[in-house]
């Protein structure tokens, strides 16, 4: 029985419901453990003068408290520029920035302790928004720029042109297992590290480099983790580090499990963009030209800041084609964490740039942006080259557009909405449909490569390792599937080990989506070198030369039996002479065939050169189309999402049931980012919005009351593992159709004025849009520009109260 | 009296005393028991991670809900049955339906928060709710999930409707445990430690009364006791170390203030009675208020917090006061008398109750007893608004109350009271007094909403700027026009 497409339970799933899956923090303490926490800075920039450590680790129960200073190896690192310190040396540049490592005998201990720090820091002036970094002259890494054909001229000789700032907020990943890790002391110095990490390959190699120890004296192993979303790509390191630091000083085991306020202030969230943008296009509506000056701001350090905004460069023409475009890109150094990878990785940013230049589009034109958006759709053979060159092939992007229109009956309804908001003294409704393209593989080329190791046991059963993590994904669940139906073997004889740099080397992280399309892929190559000399070795076990059968590879058949033990091998001609797979294996065995390998896989085909800025960075494309309904108060600025349609090309799927979670799962985590999910911080720069009391993120009530999800058939697409396509990312970005409807139900406000919508749409910035449109008429100039609008929400007034219901 | 908690976790017994007692469940059943299936994300009872059952005894037969484990203090569980999601395999390690339904809907992804959902779906099966889509929404209001959209999670649960299924709690033989129970119930606990560190100590106590009484004069011996009733608001304050009381008393056992009477035009709500509780009743009798508790807080934080805790609580921004406002509760503030037989009570408008941010009428040997509101009559239009960035279980940005009396068409008095626009909750007497005598006409809504604006200077803060506050407490008279004055409206509005 195949189970490669069948929808099968999550592999954890029995754990996760009887709370039997444990994660970092739920592992028993050994004896002699102790409890590792930071003292952090309060100040967003400054000179540390002193801090009491000394005195500090005197106290009851406080074991050691350790800075910079103690750090036997290196005290920098950054996975692309090694800008960023694990303790802060004599500058901090952002509140929460950890500058010294506590270890005590308890919990309570430290909480004592905590409050005896006399930590003094000469204030420095901070900078936190772009328009701030831009003056200051703080950028991290290069300008980069994206050209094709010539915008300038398109620009002079056009029809029509627009020009205006688009700004987006930061969004919080807020994985609910906060940050956590656990270190062992071993022999000669050697460290073992348990850590809630996307890429333990990092952990151990950043641990050993702060410990002064060579990459082969440490370990680093992950069962799973509580949701990671791109936020334990990298910044899984520090605590990591930090429990490391304190089982190399103390020879004893020792743990930290971040807070969740601790883990919302003191790491990276999605980055806030500003893009100045400027459009050239016809009567008809067909864009001529683009032109983007992009920001980033990046916090106080490089973390993937650098390939995030690539990652941008490359989205930012969603599923358009534009003939001749000018791209700059430009990364603002400030005074937050290093912002950092979540979900999309700076496409989504780059995508509802675009859109909204579309939605203005059909606003100056008077049009219905549909038609805007199909106009200017990929096509297939022509009008399909990318600002990077690459060729968009293979793509269904305007048949999903067709189809999702016609199943979700978008003309009727936009009808019904404009009839509406013609009629309504209380109301407004907005309706848009937005394309999805998102390009698959890491852009770091050398990302690209996954190894993983398969063994095969006496009995038949197999157990898989590879450098892939679970966070939730159903990584494990898709890899079990494509093992099993590889060696025709239940599912139930096959099991996923723990992620361990001791079992697979130089991993990439789990990241850009890419989980299932490299280890997948290498765990089937290392199953087909067993699968190959089992082959071989059962050719010639069924082979009889009495009855005139040669041993023959290409008759070999391997069929899964309903469950672990009964899987059965045969040669086709002689079908009733099986043997179960388990007796083949031993056979193997006793005839001294290896029944372990290793299998390694690099994406074939893609290539891209940072100098020419073109090439092929992606080994296909995963796009999709989304609709979305909204019902606003004209009176409060209140949201409801009212319908969504979702359609998706994902190839085909090898797990519908997981693949349905992260369609589902992934469009909602984007709604919260354009709605309601709002990083608030003083004016000191310290997030105010820090757990989920004051940082909405979507719940159970915010869904939208008609929902439907569907996928589409792609016969074109014909690589990848078992022709699946990756699916973790691409439906974030599906949101950007609730995003952008909200436009739309805010041009029903005034019809002579493109109105200004900031990112997220929260009550709030649509009552004072809203009250702009119906009262500051004059204000309202013929050049939309909102350039002087910040993209960090900073208060400037001291909270209130942290009132509880 | 007695100097050790008693309870139940799973069927097994427990006797907790000294600084023990005073912990969270959730640190107990993770730390001291190993019980690691209950995780804890938030610590401040919004995500609903730590969900799990509590059985009380009620009308002599066990009762279970669901609460958040993270904001409940041991101190608060004495004579309780604490069911987690490691005690819903039955005696076979079978697992439970509910648990069952979520494995095969893949209602799981990384797994953190799934047992409290299934615990909060367990918590349904109690109360034997039907799951319904509408049921299943309310149900699981106070889970968070962040990887699945919580669609497979519904259709999970949406399995399991007109099945018969076992209830969670139904497994134990809860008989001996409230025999137990009953013997304990009636003693109150006092527990006291001495908390050393580092060459400094300092004494702890904690206190569960059973009658008012006991609690009065505690509270007159102790001036520093802190007064804990649900702990949905404390519990959270003592885990972020915002709060370190050395001196606790817990309302848990106070027998008689859970009472709900309703009396010609009069409700009168005993202090103990939780939110859940005082819903069921408003649903009939006061749609309004119903409304805005559905949308106020989790059903977990619902079943432990109170009426009474939030007013003592004084928050400005608390959704039920501006009703309380307009509506002219009073509230029974009752002290302690040396040597007397009874206690000393007064009722005190809430209007004339809060004198400044988190200052209160209510004297240090004073606890509230009970609230009464007269019930809204025909010629009354009461109407209440809450503006929150999301619209469940969110702390508002801006509360309203407008109350208006009419007469022959005409407005013959008016109560407004706005939230979340200063210190304490306001009335705006200018913008009352304009709108006296005036017909109901959307220029004077209109007018009154442009009074109301110059009435209040709010600030801003992590949940709005003062310019959103401003501008709603402007719209809500003319949002409150269109939806109860312009017939026109009032279909589409609602």
């Amino acid at each position: 029985m195949k189970v490669v497409g069948k929808q099968l339970p999550h592999d954890s799933a029995v754990g996760h419901v009887t709370g039997e899956a444990l994660f970092v923090d739920d592992l028993a303490f050994t004896q002699n453990e102790l409890i590792v926490d930071f003292i952090a800075s309060p100040i967003a920039h400054g000179k540390i003068k002193s801090l009491n450590s000394v005195e500090l680790a005197q106290l009851d129960g406080i074991v050691g408290v350790f800075t910079c200073a103690d750090i036997p190896g290196h005290n920098f690192y950054g996975p692309v520029i090694q800008d960023e310190r694990f303790l802060a040396e004599d500058i901090v540049e952002y509140v929460g920035q950890p500058i010294a490592v506590i270890a005590g005998e308890s919990r309570k201990a430290i909480r004592h302790a905590k409050k005896k720090v006399l930590l003094k820091i000469e204030e420095l002036t901070p900078v936190f928004t772009i328009e701030e970094a831009l003056v200051a002259k703080q950028f991290i890494g290069v300008t980069r720029e994206f050209k094709q054909g010539d915008f300038e001229k398109a620009w002079s000789i056009a029809e029509q042109t627009l020009a205006g700032t688009f700004v987006c907020g930061g969004q919080e990943q807020f994985y609910l297992e906060s940050q956590a890790a656990i270190a062992w002391p071993g022999e000669h110095g050697e460290i073992h590290v348990h850590s809630s990490s996307q890429n333990p390959t990092e952990i151990q190699e950043v641990v050993a480099e702060a410990l002064g120890l060579g990459f082969h004296e440490v370990v680093c192993v992950c069962k799973r983790m509580g949701g990671a979303f791109g936020g334990k790509e990298t910044q899984a390191v520090i605590p990591a580090v930090m429990a490391a630091l304190v089982a190399a000083k103390t020879k004893r085991p020792a743990r930290i499990a971040y807070t969740k306020d601790d883990d919302m202030r003191s790491t990276g969230k999605r980055h806030p963009y500003k893009i100045h943008y400027k459009a050239a296009f016809t009567a008809e509506g067909l864009i001529t030209g683009v032109n983007l000056e992009i920001y980033s701001n990046g916090g106080a350090g490089a973390d993937l800041s650098t390939a995030i905004l690539e990652r941008t460069l490359f989205h930012a023409d969603n599923a358009y084609f534009i003939p001749n475009l000018f791209f700059k890109g430009t990364i603002c150094k400030t005074n937050f964490p290093p912002n950092t990878a979540f979900r999309g990785f700076g496409g989504p940013q780059g995508m509802a740039n675009i859109e909204n230049v579309i939605q203005e589009i059909a606003l100056v034109l008077k049009k219905d942006a549909f038609e805007i958006r199909r106009l200017n759709c990929y096509a297939h053979t022509e009008r399909n080259v990318t600002p990077y060159g690459q060729v968009v092939r293979n793509h269904l992007l305007p048949e999903i557009m067709d189809q999702l229109a016609e199943t979700s009956e978008y003309r009727q309804r936009l009808q019904e909405v404009e009839q509406f908001n013609r009629e309504s003294n209380t109301h407004l409704r907005g309706l848009a449909l937005t394309p999805m393209k998102f390009g698959i593989s890491f852009t770091t080329k050398f990302l690209n490569q996954g190894n993983a190791l398969v063994n095969v046991y006496k009995d038949g059963t197999v157990q898989v390792s590879t450098g892939g993590t679970e966070m939730g994904q159903g990584l494990n669940t898709k890899i079990r599937q494509l093992v099993a139906d590889e060696f025709g073997i239940s599912y139930d004889d096959v099991r996923i080990m723990i992620t361990s740099t001791e079992k697979n080397n130089n991993t990439s992280p789990t990241a850009a989506s890419a989980g299932t399309d490299l280890n997948g892929m290498a765990a089937l190559k290392a199953c087909r070198k067993i699968r190959n000399n089992l082959t071989e070795l059962a050719s010639s076990h069924f082979s009889s030369p009495q009855q005139g059968i040669e041993p023959s590879v290409e008759h070999i058949c391997f069929v899964a039996g309903s469950s672990g033990g009964n899987s059965t091998v045969y040669d086709d001609r002689l079908p009733e002479n099986k043997i179960t797979f388990r007796e083949l294996v031993k056979l193997a065995f006793m005839e001294r065939i290896s029944l372990g390998e290793r299998g390694f896989y690099v994406t074939p085909e893609i290539d891209f050169n940072r100098e020419t800025e073109k090439g092929e960075p992606f080994y296909y494309y995963t796009t999709g189309a989304a609709v979305s309904e909204v019902l606003i108060d004209r009176f409060t600025g209140k949201l409801k999402l009212e319908r969504t349609d979702l359609l998706l090309d994902i190839g085909e799927s090898i797990n519908p049931g997981i693949d349905r979670g992260q369609i589902i799962g992934g469009f909602i985590q984007g709604v919260g980012w354009v709605t309601n999910e709002d990083l608030r911080y003083s004016d000191k720069g310290e997030l105010l919005s820090y757990s989920p009391t004051t940082y909405k993120i979507p719940n159970i009530q915010d869904l939208p009351e008609i929902f439907n999800v569907d996928t589409i058939e792609n016969p074109q697409h014909k690589i990848n593992v078992r022709r699946s396509k990756a699916v973790g990312e691409p439906p974030l970005m599906l949101c950007l159709s609730v995003w952008i409807a909200v436009k739309h139900a805010l041009s029903a406000v005034r019809n002579d004025v493109i109105p200004r919508l900031n990112l997220p749409a929260t009550a709030e910035e649509i009552l004072r849009r809203i009250t702009e449109l119906t009262e500051n008429s004059e204000e309202y100039a013929a050049e939309n520009y909102s350039a002087d609008e910040s993209e960090v929400s900073l208060v400037s007034l001291p909270i209130l109260s942290d009132e509880k219901k | 009296m007695r100097d050790y908690l008693l309870f139940y976790v799973n069927g097994i017994r427990h006797q907790i005393s000294g600084e023990h007692g005073f912990q969270s469940l959730s640190d107990f059943l993770r730390g001291d028991l190993g019980l690691v299936g209950t995780k804890v994300v938030c610590a401040e009872g919004d995500c609903g991670s730590c969900t799990l059952l509590i059985g009380r005894v009620r009308n002599s037969e066990m009762f279970y809900e669901g609460i958040n484990s993270c904001i409940q203090y041991l101190y608060q569980l004495d004579c309780a049955h604490v069911i987690t999601v490691e005690g819903l395999k039955d005696e076979a390690q079978k697992i439970h339906p509910v648990q069952k339904a979520m494995i095969d809907a893949l209602g799981s992804q990384c797994g953190y928060c799934t047992p409290g959902f299934v615990m909060s779906l367990a918590a349904m099966l109690e109360t034997q709710e039907a799951m319904t889509r509408s049921s299943v929404l309310d149900g699981l209001t106070g889970n968070l999930c962040r990887c699945t959209g919580y669609e497979q999670i519904i259709d999970a649960a949406l399995s399991l409707n007109q099945k018969e299924l076992p209830k969670a709690s139904k497994r134990f033989d809860d008989k001996a445990m409230l025999a137990d129970f009953t013997e304990h119930i009636s003693k109150a606990v006092s527990c006291e430690f001495e908390e050393k560190w580092n060459g400094s100590s300092k004494k702890v106590q904690f206190y569960v009364p059973t009658t008012l009484n006991e609690a009065l004069e505690f509270k007159q011996k102790h001036q520093d006791v802190t007064v804990v009733a649900g702990g949905t608001d404390i519990s959270v304050q003592m885990n972020k170390e915002r709060l370190e009381p050395a001196c606790v008393m817990s309302l848990t056992h106070l027998s008689g203030l859970e009472s709900l009477e309703i009396n010609n035009k009069t409700i009168t709500v005993g202090a103990r009675l939780s939110w859940s509780k005082l819903a069921e009743h408003c649903q009939q009798h006061l749609p309004q208020f119903a409304e805005i508790i559905e949308i106020f807080a989790s059903r977990q934080i619902k079943n432990s917090a109170t009426l009474a805790g939030n007013i003592a609580n004084a928050s400005p921004i608390a959704d039920f006061l501006p009703f309380l406002y307009v509506i002219d509760a009073e509230i029974e503030l009752s002290g302690y008398q040396p040597n007397a037989e009874v206690v000393n009570k007064r009722w005190v408008r809430i209007n004339q109750f809060y004198h400044g941010y988190k200052i209160t009428e209510m004297k240090q040997e004073e606890l509230i007893t009970r609230i009464r509101w007269n019930l809204p009559e025909a010629e009354e239009v009461l109407k209440l608004y809450k503006v929150s960035k999301r619209k469940d279980l969110d702390i508002s940005t801006f509360t309203a109350g407008i109350w208006l009396k009419l007469k022959k068409g005409k407005i013959q008095n008016a109560r407004l009271a706005f939230g979340g626009v200063g210190p304490v909750v306001l009335r705006l007497p200018e913008t009352e007094e304009y709108l006296q005598g005036k017909f109901l006409m959307q220029e004077i809504f209109q007018e009154a909403g442009k009074k109301a604006r110059d009435e209040i200077s709010p600030i801003s803060d992590v949940r709005a700027s003062s310019d959103y506050r401003s501008q709603l407490a402007e719209n809500i008279m003319k949002k409150f026009f269109h939806e109860c004055c312009d017939t026109q409206n009032k279909k589409e509005a609602a």
